[in-house]
């Protein structure tokens, strides 16, 4: 019997070929015990009770709560923040807690970082990297282990790239190279990729929205298959005319998005939003935080970021202040 | 021999026996061109004989229904029956009325909007209203949930299964062993009559539609199909915008088939995208203008000031209306200043 499985999808098939190869999906359902087809698992439903999803611990207890548990897994969550909010700490972070055994919140497994804009902030990373492994010094007992052995790099530079990495790395999570799979990717940022190659015209912005579309599959493909938890970063526009027109429009839980006292909007409008699951935003104010004024800490800048939850299908809107100090980013309670 | 009652020709009775049409129900379902076919005969012909049929058929028929043609209704019977088809609530009252009551079966309801508007929370609250049991006034079905985006999140499907079930139990019928006999209306027993399928690529959407039929046949108890997003696989790289059209008309026609014949609701999400036309930007919701005829019922979510609003943008029997609705803790329910007025008014 001549199978198809639609496990992978297939490109270029005309309208006949697809109707015939679904005509076969459907033969090869549940209940057809006659026939041993290579079965399309999708074609059972899953059972939900058995379906909550892992979290990925952002290694502090308030800024998990605001989060419910932390980035879950099989879904994608984006950060948006203007350059300078704390966007790439919150990622180096969960770089290394990704590492933590699931009984500490963690997916024990390694991570990839896919950059796209500046040099890898390879010293930060050794530095938390350092405090991360004192902190858990009773978790991780071999004194050779190093955080940073687990944390894969991979610079892009276009969108087409990418999506080529994207396809290569089906080979690298089916067999991981070490022992601890791939369990968290962060792409930091997907803005840098779409911002220089594509004209404000209609034919350019339809080429983008459909690249965004096709990076999103590929990635919610591989997170559902490999349970990974997918962490994307990406920047703002400053709102420039007035609440007319596109950029005006509102999505998610805040009316306005202010950062450094400007009123901002994400990036790639609103066809990239439709390709997130959930969209976290982080704000950041120039304020005295008068009680570390006084107690002298230098590592507390004086500036107010807020970690808030624009939309996501799992969580209220919720606000919650962070700040970062030398040993990575720590919720502040209010 | 029933056929031998028919005041029909004798060479036409001939052949209607040597065919095997033997009896009056055999010719109740056939199409005039089939049986034409059949008897090598002229379609008029064929027309004749199921009109004579029908005829002497409903002579018999104790039912009183006056069916022309056999499985056709005259619009009366089908008021009569839509007056008395239940709906399936949003769990807000106001989106309820411009919905005409609720979510109607045997109908194929769009709802669109931006990311975070609630389209997802919506799925799932519908998801758990079609069970609500017979006896609180639901459908007491079971859903069909389609996730082509991921965003079906368990966490939150039990939430909202949970403030339900309360909210059954607090003003459901009162007596004790009404509720005592109610031993399945659990949140758990929501989230298990979920059959729900996670769908990776277009492929899989087109198959997974193409295979429900065979699915609910199984399972009869199926009283809603919610597709979340109907849109993300669909709007990948698609080169050949033609095959599209044609791919998504094709399962919007499967999918309203299976809304007729199973008597079932199917609730399609959409996206928004933004269309180019007069030289500047506008919003419109996904898929282009071919598909915006497809859906029966067309539902807008949009933001206005700090309040959601549903706008029925298209629907063949109800007058365009908005209605404001909240995202809660709970679910999708009336929204909190829209109480404080009703609240006031009782003052």
């Amino acid at each position: 019997m001549p199978l198809f499985t639609v496990s992978k999808p297939i490109p270029s098939l005309s309208y006949t070929m697809l109707n015939m190869c679904t005509c076969i999906v459907a033969l090869a359902g549940p209940g057809d015990k006659s026939s041993k087809p290579v079965r399309s698992h999708q074609m059972q439903p899953q059972n939900l009770p058995l379906l909550s999803p892992q979290k990925c611990t952002l290694g502090c207890p308030i800024l998990d709560r605001s989060l419910a548990g932390g980035i879950p897994c099989k879904s994608i969550t984006e950060i948006v923040a203007e350059s300078g909010s704390g966007k790439t700490q919150l990622c180096l972070q969960l770089l290394l807690t990704a590492q933590l055994p699931t009984p500490l919140g963690g997916l024990s497994a390694s991570a990839l970082y896919i950059h796209t804009e500046f040099p890898f902030p390879l010293r930060r990373l050794r530095q938390l990297a350092n405090s991360f492994k004192s902190s858990y010094s009773n978790v991780f007992a071999s004194s050779s282990f190093d955080p940073c052995g687990l944390i894969f790099v991979h610079a892009v530079h276009t969108a087409d790239q990418l999506f080529d990495l994207l396809l290569k790395l089906d080979s690298v999570l089916e067999n991981p190279p070490t022992e601890s799979p791939v369990k968290l990717i962060v792409i930091d940022s997907i803005a840098a990729l779409f911002r220089s190659e594509f004209e404000n015209n209609s034919g350019d912005l339809k080429r983008r929205s459909s690249l965004f579309f096709k990076i999103a599959g590929k990635l919610k493909l591989q997170a559902e298959r490999f349970g990974l938890a997918v962490v994307i970063t990406n920047q703002v526009v400053d709102v420039v005319t007035s609440s007319e027109g596109i950029n005006g429009l509102r999505i998610g839980n805040l009316e306005n998005l202010y950062s450094s006292g400007r009123r901002v909007y994400p990036a790639l409008g609103p066809s990239w939003a439709h390709c997130v699951n959930s969209r976290l935003f982080v704000s950041r104010d120039e304020e005295i935080l008068a009680d570390h004024v006084r107690s002298g800490e230098y590592v507390c800048r004086q500036t107010r970021r807020q970690l808030h939850v624009l939309f996501a299908p799992h969580l209220p809107v919720s606000s919650c202040s962070f700040m970062i100090t030398r040993d990575g980013v720590v919720g502040v309670e209010r | 021999m029933e056929i031998n009652t028919l005041p029909i020709s004798a060479s036409t009775r001939g052949k209607l026996i040597s065919t095997g049409y033997t009896s009056l129900s055999s010719l109740s379902s056939i199409s005039p061109s089939r049986l034409a076919q059949d008897l090598r005969i002229q379609e008029s012909e064929a027309v004749e004989i199921l009109k004579v049929a029908s005829v002497n058929c409903g002579v018999g028929n104790s039912d009183g229904t006056r069916a022309i043609v056999a499985g056709a209704q005259t619009a009366w019977d089908m008021l009569h029956e839509e007056e008395f088809a239940r709906r399936i609530t949003t769990s807000c009252e106001e989106f309820d009325q411009i919905l005409g009551g609720g979510i109607s079966l045997k109908e194929v309801t769009e709802f669109g909007g931006v990311p975070g508007i609630g389209k997802t929370q919506m799925g799932i609250q519908l998801a758990v209203n079609v069970q609500i049991p017979v006896d609180y006034g639901g459908l007491g079905g079971k859903a069909i949930y389609i996730d082509t985006e991921g965003s079906f999140m368990v966490e939150r499907a039990l939430q909202i299964a949970e403030a339900c079930v309360e909210d059954l139990l607090d003003n459901g019928p009162a007596r004790k062993d009404f509720r005592a006999s109610q031993p399945n209306l659990s949140a758990k027993n929501l989230l298990r009559d979920i059959f729900y399928f996670r769908v990776c690529s277009y492929t899989e959407q087109i198959a997974l539609v193409n295979y429900l039929e065979k699915f609910i046949s199984e399972h009869k108890e199926v009283k809603a199909i919610i597709v979340d997003s109907v849109t993300f696989h669909f709007r990948q790289d698609f080169q050949d915008m033609a095959l599209r059209t044609r791919l998504l008309s094709n399962m919007a026609l499967k999918l309203m088939q299976l809304a007729k014949k199973f008597n079932l609701a199917v609730v399609l999400m959409n996206q928004v995208t933004t269309k180019y036309c007069d030289g500047s930007f506008r919003l419109t919701l996904a898929l282009g203008d071919s598909w915006s005829h497809t859906c029966t019922n067309r539902v807008i979510l949009y933001w206005e000031g700090n309040e959601r609003y549903a706008y029925m943008d298209k629907s063949p029997s109800l007058p365009s209306a908005s209605a404001p609705y909240a995202v809660t803790s709970k679910g999708i329910r009336s929204s909190a200043s829209n109480c404080k007025r009703i609240k006031l008014m009782q003052a």
